[in-house]
């Protein structure tokens, strides 16, 4: 945790005004509005096909914005160059379902990755993917292939390797869905711990279970590529009878996910 | 910057190493795309050196003094029989010379003696013969100069006359090989690079996650591509050169297989550039595909 505590974040923001998004015929995302500030974390929710991903992809600058306005750490993504898409990545840390991670290099190769790729002394590097690792309890397999570690394990590789360039934004895409629900909760606990250190944290999940846990997180519903829920004030919910609503005063995400 | 560029070029080659079979695969790939142009090229240069030199017949006119006992000389037509790449000899006494100048001045076999009464006891023409030999080694000239020598060495010989006959198909052949021999070869590099680059292609595809990851980790494209590029010029340069390799084996093993009369006909390693080219094309066009497809990811 040293590490974690001494890498304290600096602001990290994220804005999206009216933005839409369309493959084809089917439009993923409609309108969709809302800003977080540094240190904020939000849980995003909704069924398969709500748009969860297309929204991710976008704010990483994996998907062009179509139509709306969308900055990301202080870039403004409209405007970004192709060239200059790797500055923001290296602003904001992704972790995917999937963990996305080298099964054939080592832990210790797979964190360094981003280090790596700064040009950063090796001893800096080691150093810093040290730290990381053992904030994630990886210290025991750092010399292990990453291919021969358990899901939980890997998952904890692709965190620390998102983690270990103190990105001002984290966005997770469904993280824990290929994981038990204990070992969830125990990932669970590490982005709020680097929420706590102030990055900015979006977090994909299905599970209720998880928001209930965090009674106190922000929670954003998609439905049909719109909001439809969100508690706290910066967020525009969809309603089929207005275009924009007032946005809705903080609720726990328990009554919101009951439809209060 | 060179930090960075000394570790991506470090990982290149470590890549190799992590995806072992799918590299021996694309080594092995390019090494039989490589040897399969060294036959071709080997082909062509064989072609170009047979075709390009004097391949016939060439005649040699020994001419003796006159006066040289005849004796001799028909020991020395003995001995012309077990020269190397001998075809023919054809000998004349000074009266078969007397003779096959009558016929060659029209007379019809009259006697020149008869027609010539002057020209009795022998004549002023000398004991000649024509031998005709196939050029032997490379070097038809140092060949052909050897067996002059040879022949003027022996006893009584007072000149020696040669007359190479050019083979009319070398001859055109030489008008012909700069229209030929570069084409070709430019073709068959292409075709190398091409197989090539599809190769390394191939095994950048099976790389496809890896190139995905490093994007998200906030990679540049020379970042990606540089370990491509490295790979592919590992892997094509060493492709290139076991091809070469086993090009050198089979002609050592096939090199003599035609030489023998009448085929005669020597098996030749490719010119250097050549085999420059089963090097150098592979690895650069394993490089540049190694560049461009890595681009869509």
């Amino acid at each position: 945790m040293f590490y974690l505590a001494a890498a304290a974040i600096v602001a990290g923001m994220i804005r999206v005004r009216h933005l839409s998004h369309s493959f084809g015929p089917h439009q993923a995302l409609k309108d969709v509005t809302f800003s977080l500030e540094k240190g904020d974390f939000v849980f995003l929710s909704g069924p398969s096909g709500a748009g969860k991903t297309t929204l991710l992809r976008i704010l990483y600058a994996s998907l062009p914005i179509q139509r709306g306005e969308v900055n990301v750490a202080d870039m403004n993504l409209n405007r970004l160059d192709s060239s200059r898409v790797p500055l923001l990545r290296r602003q904001v840390g992704v972790v995917f379902q999937d963990f996305k991670i080298l099964p054939l290099r080592t832990v210790e190769e797979n964190i360094a990755l981003p280090l790596d790729l700064r040009g950063l002394a090796p001893k800096h590097i080691e150093r810093r993917v040290r730290a990381v690792s053992r904030a994630l309890g990886l210290e025991g397999h750092i010399k292990l292939r990453c291919g021969d570690l358990s899901g939980g394990e890997q998952q904890r590789v692709a965190i620390a390797r998102a983690f270990v360039v103190n990105p001002k934004v984290l966005l997770a895409d469904e993280p824990t869905g290929n994981l038990d629900p204990e070992l969830s909760l125990r990932l669970m606990e590490l982005f709020k711990q680097f929420q706590a250190y102030g990055a900015t944290v979006i977090f994909a999940t299905h599970s209720r279970e998880l928001m209930n846990r965090h009674p106190g997180a922000y929670v954003m519903r998609l439905e049909d590529g719109a909001i439809t829920y969100a508690n706290w004030p910066g967020a525009g919910v969809h309603r089929p009878a207005q275009t924009w609503a007032e946005p809705l005063a903080r609720k726990p995400a328990s009554d919101m996910e009951r439809g209060a | 910057m060179s930090r960075v560029f000394v570790r991506l070029a470090r990982r290149g080659c470590s890549d190799l190493a992590l995806n072992a079979r799918a590299s021996m695969g694309a080594v092995f790939a390019l090494t039989l795309i490589s040897f399969l142009a060294g036959i071709f090229f080997m082909t062509l240069a064989t072609l170009d050196r047979q075709l390009g030199i004097a391949r016939a017949e060439t005649v040699f006119q020994v001419y003796w003094k006159a006066g040289t006992d005849l004796d001799q000389v028909r020991s020395a037509w003995e001995e012309y029989l077990h020269l190397p790449g001998f075809v023919s000899v054809k000998t004349y006494t000074p009266e078969q010379a007397m003779n096959e100048l009558g016929t060659r001045l029209g007379r019809g076999g009259a006697n020149m003696e008869t027609l010539f009464p002057f020209l009795s006891g022998g004549g002023p023409l000398p004991a000649t013969a024509l031998v005709a030999l196939i050029p032997q080694g490379q070097d038809p000239e140092k060949w052909l100069e050897e067996t002059s020598v040879y022949f003027r060495s022996q006893p009584g010989v007072s000149r020696v006359a040669s007359t190479p006959l050019r083979d009319e198909l070398g001859r055109a052949w030489k008008k012909v090989s700069r229209y030929v021999i570069w084409p070709s070869f430019a073709f068959m590099t292409l075709i190398l690079g091409l197989t090539a680059g599809n190769t390394l292609r191939l095994s950048v595809l099976a790389r496809a996650h890896e190139i995905e990851i490093l994007r998200l980790a906030g990679a540049y494209n020379w970042h990606i591509r540089l370990p491509f590029i490295v790979s592919g010029v590992v892997m094509g340069g060493a492709g290139g050169i076991l091809g070469l390799l086993l090009l050198y084996f089979l002609h050592t093993q096939i090199s003599d297989v035609l030489n023998f009369p009448p085929l005669l006909l020597r098996i030749y390693f490719p010119p250097p550039h050549m085999c420059a080219a089963l090097v150098l094309a592979p690895a650069a066009t394993a490089a540049l595909s190694g560049m461009l497809a890595v681009r869509g990811y």
